[in-house]
């Protein structure tokens, strides 16, 4: 069982499977695309492949910084 | 020979003046035909003699990230005004006009940045030229929607990779787009090293998308014989390349297999011969091969492309005035 504050950090933005779509709020994932789904969505979701690479990418904390100040 | 025969005629030098126009300027660095401006200068005048003679084919080898630099519209000029007959290209230069039609950008960055800061950022650097990575994504995405209509109308039918170009480019609405000319004009576009890029990467996509019967299927060993024929029905041939690589030997293989030689050689780079590859290999290392004949009318011009070829383009245009026209070779159309 993921703790709370565990859960905050899995965006889809830190998942294996994303690119930049419109930096930074949303992201493209290619695994959504093969699967036929819609690519494009919001870099703060959280994917249902998520996995726990960090990834050390700039977007997830613009994307943040975004959302708190709209 | 003799002492005399060395010493025929002197070095004139250079003289500027005021509003000089680039064949103004080319042609006093033909006075002094020493070093670069020499080098240019004849590069100019064998590119006017292609264009002139009426019975020569012309290539364009594209190798190095000139389209992303700032020669795509160069490029699509000499395609519409039928200044270049033939391109073979990395798919890499295609990707970046690709993704320009799409909307894309390519920006002025510098060489001199964090890099793993641009990892972070998504932003991918070509030397001193910054793209963002939305722009190859939105690219891939139209390239998967593409590969499979194209996949679809070819049923299982392979395309060689200048029928691919032009799908692509019957695709494109940006009159811009080298792609979209190229389609247009019906001037084939060879990528021999097409998977060498993000075709890969979108191909890869679409591969996992769809049965594997299904699948784009492209062959570039289908257009060999296509692409031989053409130097064969050509009276003459002459080749510009700028870099080298796997696009300046497609051009010189096949005048070997043709058995034609070109006639006509300008090679814009700024590689070496030591290493043994083909893109600083000398014209004379060529002329071994039979690929360049020995008494071609050729020049290897030491320099950048981005820099080196729209001077020697804006000088024959210059030369050849607004009504030039030439016919598409060779003769009886591609």
């Amino acid at each position: 069982m993921k703790s709370e504050e565990e859960r905050k950090e899995q965006y889809c933005g830190n998942c294996s499977y994303h690119n930049v779509y419109e930096y930074p709020s949303k992201i493209f994932c290619t695994y959504r695309l093969v699967k036929r789904l819609d690519p494009v969505v919001s870099t703060l979701w959280c994917c249902e492949n998520w996995t726990p690479e960090e990834e050390e990418c700039f977007c997830v904390e613009d994307a943040k910084k975004q959302a708190e100040s709209t | 020979m003799q002492r005399k025969d060395f010493l025929t005629e002197p070095v004139k030098h250079i003289k500027l003046k005021p509003g000089m126009t680039v064949n103004e300027l080319i042609s006093q660095y033909r006075m002094s035909g020493c070093f670069g401006a020499g080098r240019l200068a004849t590069a100019c005048d064998i590119y006017e003699k292609m264009l002139r003679d009426n019975g020569c084919t012309i290539y364009l080898g594209l190798a190095g990230a000139v389209v992303p630099a700032g020669l795509r519209t160069v490029i699509t000029d000499l395609i519409r005004k039928r200044m270049i007959d033939v391109i073979v290209s990395t798919g890499a230069n295609m990707i970046h006009d690709f993704i320009e039609a799409m909307g894309g950008h390519h920006y002025k960055g510098h060489w001199f940045v964090d890099d793993y800061i641009l990892y972070k950022y998504h932003i991918y650097r070509i030397y001193d030229i910054f793209v963002p990575e939305e722009d190859f994504i939105k690219a891939d995405e139209k390239f998967v929607q593409f590969f499979e209509e194209i996949a679809r109308e070819y049923r299982n039918r392979s395309l060689a990779t200048y029928e691919l170009a032009w799908e692509l480019g019957k695709r494109l609405n940006d009159p811009n787009s080298v792609l979209r000319a190229a389609y247009e004009t019906k001037t084939p576009i060879f990528m021999p090293a097409a998977r060498d890029c993000e075709f890969s990467y979108a191909f890869y996509l679409h591969s996992q998308r769809v049965k594997p019967e299904e699948t784009l299927k492209v062959d570039s060993f289908k257009e060999v014989p296509f692409f031989i024929d053409i130097f064969r029905r050509s009276e003459r041939n002459g080749m510009i390349i700028i870099g080298g690589g796997v696009p300046r030997n497609t051009i010189q293989h096949a005048a070997v297999t043709a058995r034609k030689g070109i006639d006509y050689a300008i090679i814009i780079t700024m590689d070496r011969p030591e290493t043994g590859g083909l893109s600083g290999s000398t014209l004379e290392e060529t002329i071994s091969w039979g690929k360049v004949k020995r008494k071609a009318n050729k020049i290897m011009v030491t320099g950048e492309a981005v820099m080196v070829f729209p001077i020697i383009v804006a000088s024959v245009m210059e030369r050849l005035g607004e009504n030039f026209h030439r016919e598409p070779h060779p003769k009886g159309g591609i």
